[in-house]
């Protein structure tokens, strides 16, 4: 029987798929959630917590990344460990240890039940492929970013169907995109559900997420050679590494802009410094709390950016 | 004719430009904006209209443009080389740092912006315009800790009961919010002070006493971010 697991941040979806049990990434309905959590610091978890609490997620299992990732994470994911739900919890090695990130997916696959179907773990490097592949069409201008992330954001969990999944990618439009200026999107994805569309209003190309990136870029077709690669999963590890890979990217996809994206009550808030001190680029900061869409001191700072990064000399 | 028509949250500003001279400016109150349209129009020449401020899609316009652009190119109209410019709007404050293209804008509490003034002014029952006249009469400025604006009232309140004149409690007012400002402020040698608040010498007085920086208020403070509306329409259509 095919078990739903909820997942709290980035494991392998490959191992849970393998594991025979379908992930659900319980970040993706929050954007969308009419939730107003009464206790909370970051709503990020707080909206999953109540969803899951008050029944309205369905899932059988959850599993937390607990280290490397997010504290509220492993508090919130505690409340609902106590109100019934099985729950384990996921640990990142800082020091980006090989072997103890394999003994990490040894014990996420012991609590899945053990490894049942190999295949999937070459079924999704496949679509990771794909999804590479559609990175790099907005990188050429060939795709719309807003399409382009809510493909990859998917990756976490491949939408709990990967063959249903692999059609959703086939469907990405291809067309040519018009801009006024390149942008990447660093830190925590927004909590903002459409603000890829109003970036874009403004006529900034979204050509980086950072994490979803990292959700297609990680991958392996065995639990050695996740491990290898899981365990540079940029978010988990010191910041020199992230400040290297952006550094990468920024420079491989010609942006002109950064915009940071920070959730209030959160740690990688803090971060915001010393991406400013060691990224040379003109940097817009924004910060979210609610889901909400897009308010208008959002647009108004969005539309600030691309004057600036057009009209200034 | 190259206009810029800045309508922000309280007040609405005109500036008209021919062959790059400035030949009308004026304020009114943001709700009356359409008898600037009126103001210094001749008729027979042709009009760019860039709008800025928060109503700038509601006005009519060529081009709308955000007030962070219009500061930018109304600021280097009369100082070509200003770094840091500090906007202070009825509802809220915007520092833009020339040299790295970037800004920050406070509109989630009152206390750096003209509505926290207006609060203050209410509570003495006194025109917010006459605050920087109280404060030169000052001899000592009371102490007033508190960064939120409704709170700050009550402080305000126990330094009167304490022995402090009006005059000196607007001088302590004007200091904290200075320093709530001052916390967006990157260090810089010279800074630009606009926005219609800065009428107010004893705001530009506090930011003085605060900041190492010099700090210059250009021609007419209130209208640069129409001026900045009409340069822009200039760009964009440089034969008129
Ligand atoms: S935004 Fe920060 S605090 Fe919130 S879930 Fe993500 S990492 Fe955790």
């Amino acid at each position: 029987m095919t078990d739903t697991v909820g997942i709290t941040a980035l494991i392998p979806p490959e191992l849970v798929y393998a594991c025979r049990h379908r992930p659900l990434d319980v970040n993706n309905v929050v954007p969308t959630s009419s939730i107003n959590p009464r206790s909370k610091l970051c709503a990020w978890t707080a909206v999953w917590r109540d969803e899951i609490m008050e029944g309205g997620l369905d899932i059988d299992s959850l599993v937390v990344v607990a280290g490397g990732d997010c504290h509220n994470a492993l508090v919130d994911g505690q409340k609902v460990a106590l109100s019934g739900v099985p729950t384990h919890y996921f640990f990142y090695p800082f020091d980006r240890d090989p072997d103890y990130m394999a003994s990490q997916l040894d014990g996420l696959a012991g609590f899945l039940g053990g490894i049942k179907n190999k295949e999937m773990f070459r079924t999704i490097s496949g679509l990771k492929e794909k999804g590479l592949a559609l990175d790099q069409l907005r990188v050429d201008d060939r795709a719309r970013a807003s399409d382009v992330f809510s493909a990859l954001i998917s990756f976490g969990d491949l939408q709990g169907d990967p063959a249903a999944f692999e059609e959703v990618l086939d469907t990405i439009p291809h067309t040519d995109v018009e801009y006024s200026s390149r942008v990447a999107l660093i830190g925590v994805p927004p909590i903002y559900p459409d603000f890829h569309e109003v970036a874009e209003s403004f006529g900034l190309h979204v050509v980086y997420d950072e994490l979803p990136y990292e959700f297609v870029r990680l991958g392996g077709n065995d639990l050695q050679a996740l491990a290898g690669s899981y365990r540079n999963y940029s978010f988990s590890g010191p910041i020199t590494g992230r400040i290297e890979m952006i550094r990468q990217e920024l420079d491989r996809r010609r942006v002109d802009g950064v915009i940071h994206y920070t959730q209030f009550a959160c740690h990688h808030t803090l971060e915001d410094e010393i991406f400013r001190a060691h990224l040379d680029y003109p940097i817009l900061t924004v910060q979210g709390d609610l889901p909400r869409s897009s308010s208008e001191q959002l647009k108004l700072r969005l539309e600030a950016f691309s004057e600036m990064l057009e009209v200034m000399p | 004719m190259n206009t810029g028509l800045d309508v922000g949250s309280t007040t609405a500003k005109i500036v008209r430009l021919e062959s790059g001279i400035i030949t009308a400016s004026k304020v009114v109150p943001s709700h009356r904006w359409k008898e600037l349209l009126e103001y210094g129009n001749k008729r027979d020449t042709i009009e760019t209209i860039v709008s800025t401020g928060y109503f700038r899609r509601t006005v009519p316009h060529t081009a709308a443009i955000t007030e962070i652009t219009a500061a930018s190119l109304g600021v280097r109209y009369y100082i070509p080389d200003a770094q840091v410019i500090v906007d202070v709007g009825g509802q809220d404050t915007k520092v833009i740092d020339l040299r790295n293209n970037t800004f920050l804008i406070n509109d989630k509490c009152s206390a750096g912006t003209g509505a926290f003034l207006e609060l203050a002014a209410h509570y003495f029952d006194i025109p917010v315009e006459s605050l920087g006249k109280l404060h030169t009469r000052a001899r000592r400025c009371a102490l007033i800790n508190n960064t939120c604006g409704v709170f700050a009232i009550s402080e305000m309140i126990s330094q009167l009961v304490g022995g402090y004149t009006m005059e000196e409690v607007i001088c302590g007012i004007h200091q904290a919010f200075a320093r709530r400002i001052a916390q967006m402020i990157p260090p810089v040698e010279t800074l630009v002070l606009i926005g219609g608040t800065v009428l107010n010498t004893g705001i530009v007085e506090s930011f003085e006493s605060i900041h190492s920086s010099t700090v210059v208020v250009p021609p007419s403070p209130q209208t640069v971010n129409a001026l900045g509306a009409a340069l822009y329409g200039k760009k964009l259509r440089p034969e008129i």
